[in-house]
Order: C-alpha cells, then sequence, then structure tokens
C-alpha cells in the first residue's frame, strides 16, 4: 500500500482541482470548506474532493507537503492556489475562471468527485 | 486547547509587520479561536496572494500550529 504522503502527493499531481476540505461536497463539515467549493463551482472547476478528517496524519502530512496550515487547501494542476479566502478572491475577480481556462481549457468537464486514502 | 485574545495575535502580526499601513483583528465568534485578521503592508507589494498569505500564516505559526487558532480567515493587501 502506498503512505499516505504518496496517496496526498499523487492527488495534488493527477487531479485538474483537488481540494482537501472537511467533510465531501455531498456531507460539508465546515463553512470554509463550502465557501472554496461555492467558489470553485462558481469558476467553472472539476472538483477531486479528499476529506481530510477520517484521519489527523491526512491533514498533517497534507500540511507537511504544502507548507500550508489551515483547510481548506486548493490546488490547480498540482499548483496550491491558497485556502477558502484566496479561493473566494480570485474566483470573484475572475482571475481563478481564466487561470481554469488556461490550464484545463474553456470547455472542461465540471465533475465532482472524492477520493478516499487508503489508511493504515 | 485555551482561546487567545485578539490583542495577543494582534502583537504577533505587529512583530511581522511592523510598517502595516493597516492592521486588524477580529474574533469572529467572542470564542478566541476564530479570528479575521487584515493586514494592509508595503511588505505585500509585488507579491501574490498566496505569498501574502503565507507571510501572515508564518506570524501566526505559534497558535495555528498548537490549535488556539481554530479557523483563520486572512485579508491582505499592498500599499502601492
Amino acid at each position: 500500500m502506498k503512505t499516505l504522503n504518496e496517496q496526498i502527493s499523487e492527488v495534488i499531481a493527477d487531479e485538474p482541482v483537488a481540494v482537501f476540505m472537511k467533510g465531501t461536497p455531498q456531507m460539508v463539515m465546515c463553512g470554509n470548506s463550502l465557501r472554496a467549493l461555492q467558489a470553485l463551482t462558481a469558476a467553472g472547476a472539476p472538483i477531486t474532493a479528499v476529506d481530510i478528517l477520517p484521519d489527523p496524519r491526512i491533514r498533517q502530512e497534507l500540511s507537511a507537503i504544502s507548507g500550508w496550515p489551515t483547510i481548506p487547501q486548493v490546488f490547480v494542476k498540482g499548483e496550491l492556489i491558497g485556502g477558502a479566502d484566496i479561493t473566494e478572491e480570485l474566483s470573484s475577480s475572475g482571475e481563478l475562471r481564466a487561470k481554469l481556462d488556461d490550464e484545463l481549457g474553456a470547455d472542461r468537464s465540471q465533475d465532482v468527485k472524492v477520493v478516499a486514502l487508503e489508511l493504515a | 486547547m485555551a482561546g487567545m485574545e485578539a490583542d495577543a495575535i494582534r502583537a504577533l502580526l505587529e512583530d511581522a509587520f511592523p510598517d502595516a499601513a493597516q492592521l486588524d483583528v477580529v474574533d469572529r465568534t467572542g470564542g478566541g479561536d476564530h479570528f479575521l485578521v487584515t493586514v494592509v503592508s508595503g511588505d505585500f507589494d509585488g507579491l501574490p496572494l498566496i505569498d501574502q498569505h503565507r507571510r501572515v500564516n508564518d506570524a501566526l505559526a505559534g497558535p495555528l500550529g498548537d490549535g488556539s487558532i481554530h479557523e483563520l480567515r486572512i485579508k491582505t493587501k499592498g500599499t502601492a
């Protein structure tokens, strides 16, 4: 089995837009995670969500990788965009949509999916 | 973990951004663990938002790391 660190790194590297959040898009457990999801949806982003709540080690490993202390964390094409505040700000200014158009194409899918990490 | 006074957060930010044009800390719930901080500083001029927020996160690494801050909202701006 892959380590948590490897699994998290793979999600970040492989998913067009990865969101590490509390809960899932179907059952959001934190207002800030909700704000990030709404901002991404408004910008026409596909979303791959990872719930960090099942195990505290997920958050520890994630923050060690990203150097970002809080949740949620949003990555586009492997690059950390920021948390809820930045995602909201970039979404309302139109910068996020422009970046997504640039990185993923304007006719991208807007699928929402959830990836569950395997815990040892 | 016990909560923090907004003043203690403010002091950490003043240390990190001594030349800030504006520095506000709001305890959003009154519980001492949900904060909104606003920092306007020339230090941010030309920096992408993510790096501006990283600077604030770094200044508050202590209370973020030990769980005293449960939720942190950040607003930053340069002065240019």
